[in-house]
């Protein structure tokens, strides 16, 4: 007999994984954004157009995308325009966002909090409660639920 | 810096309000059988994206949820050894009556000192809201509650060297 019977190595293939019902990520379509510039939003900072910085930042927010390190750089600079709001101002600031950025500064606001330094989390905190305010648990939901992470 | 417990409780009693919508939901693995997603972890669709919120570098709540339950890790500021030492064993006692307690985890997850695992039988029979001011309670209290005991260390201490060197 030529078969070798003694193998069981087919004991090992997960067959799981061709089951035709699993659960499959979307693999990412659309070209995403490729994040904020820099230099304009310093240049922003500077001028303490705040709210210009923020929604320049939000709307070029680079969600999906795969690079890693496109995201981080987005990241902190986000963090730096949420820092230098001063606390009296955020609510107008806030005020002036439409929901869909509200949403994406939730996003920031969480993953803000995952990099705690000097009083940085403190002042996320007050950004927190301000677009709570204004975003609701609706907000916070769509955190917790959107594939599409910043 | 208690300017910022305010606004930590109500940052994490919202995230939880909304985290914490959870509904019964049998294993897709097993043939009747019901197990914690968040635990399990193996089907992707299943979870929600895990949050963190921090009051600063020593104290954040990580809260993982997931279709049927939801895991609550909190990091408790340790100022010092005898902190330490008081928190280890204090989270140490009410471990290992979990039972008890019902929405506590045996273990902590890593990185955290202590975890509640809350499931939709939990939410079922206990209401939501009142699961959410339990949470926040207890991050209030247990602040409180390992100062107090540091205090009665020191206390004690004190008092116990004074009466020995009485006799000197």
């Amino acid at each position: 007999m030529a078969k070798n019977t003694s193998s069981s190595a087919f004991r090992k293939i997960d067959i799981d994984q061709y089951n035709e019902d699993n659960f499959k990520e979307d693999e990412a379509e659309q070209a995403v954004p490729t994040g904020p510039d820099e230099g304009e939003v310093c240049a922003l900072l500077n001028q303490a157009r705040y709210v210009e910085a923020l929604k320049h930042v939000l709307n070029n927010a680079p969600l999906g995308s795969t690079d890693q390190q496109v995201k981080d750089n987005a990241l902190s600079l986000t963090l730096k325009v949420l820092i230098a709001v001063k606390s009296a101002q955020i609510e107008e600031v806030v005020g002036n966002l439409s929901l869909d950025d509200i949403d994406i500064l939730m996003k920031y606001i969480y993953r803000g909090f995952e990099y705690p330094s000097e009083g940085s989390s403190g002042h996320l905190l007050l950004w927190h409660e301000k677009a709570f305010n204004i975003g609701g648990a609706g907000s916070i939901v769509r955190v917790l639920s959107d594939r599409m992470k910043v | 810096m208690s300017a910022t417990l305010k606004p930590y409780l109500t940052a994490v009693r919202h995230t939880l309000a909304s985290a914490m919508c959870l509904e019964h939901f049998s294993s897709q693995v097993v043939e009747r059988y019901n197990k914690p997603e968040v635990e399990v972890g193996t089907s992707k669709e299943l979870l929600l994206n895990p949050v963190i919120i921090s009051r600063n570098a020593n104290e954040k709540v990580l809260i993982e949820s997931s279709i049927n339950s939801i895991r609550i890790s909190i990091m408790i500021k340790q100022a010092d050894e005898i902190e330490k030492i008081l928190c280890k064993k204090f989270m140490r006692f009410m471990m290992m009556r979990a039972e008890n307690f019902i929405v506590l985890r045996r273990k902590p997850v890593d990185g955290y000192h202590i975890s509640f695992l809350i499931t939709n039988f939990h939410t079922e029979q206990m209401y939501k809201h009142k699961l959410v001011d339990f949470v926040i309670y207890f991050m209030e209290e247990i602040d409180k509650e390992i100062s107090e005991m540091k205090l009665a260390v020191n206390a004690r201490a004190r008092i116990c060297s004074e009466e020995f060197l009485k006799r000197f």
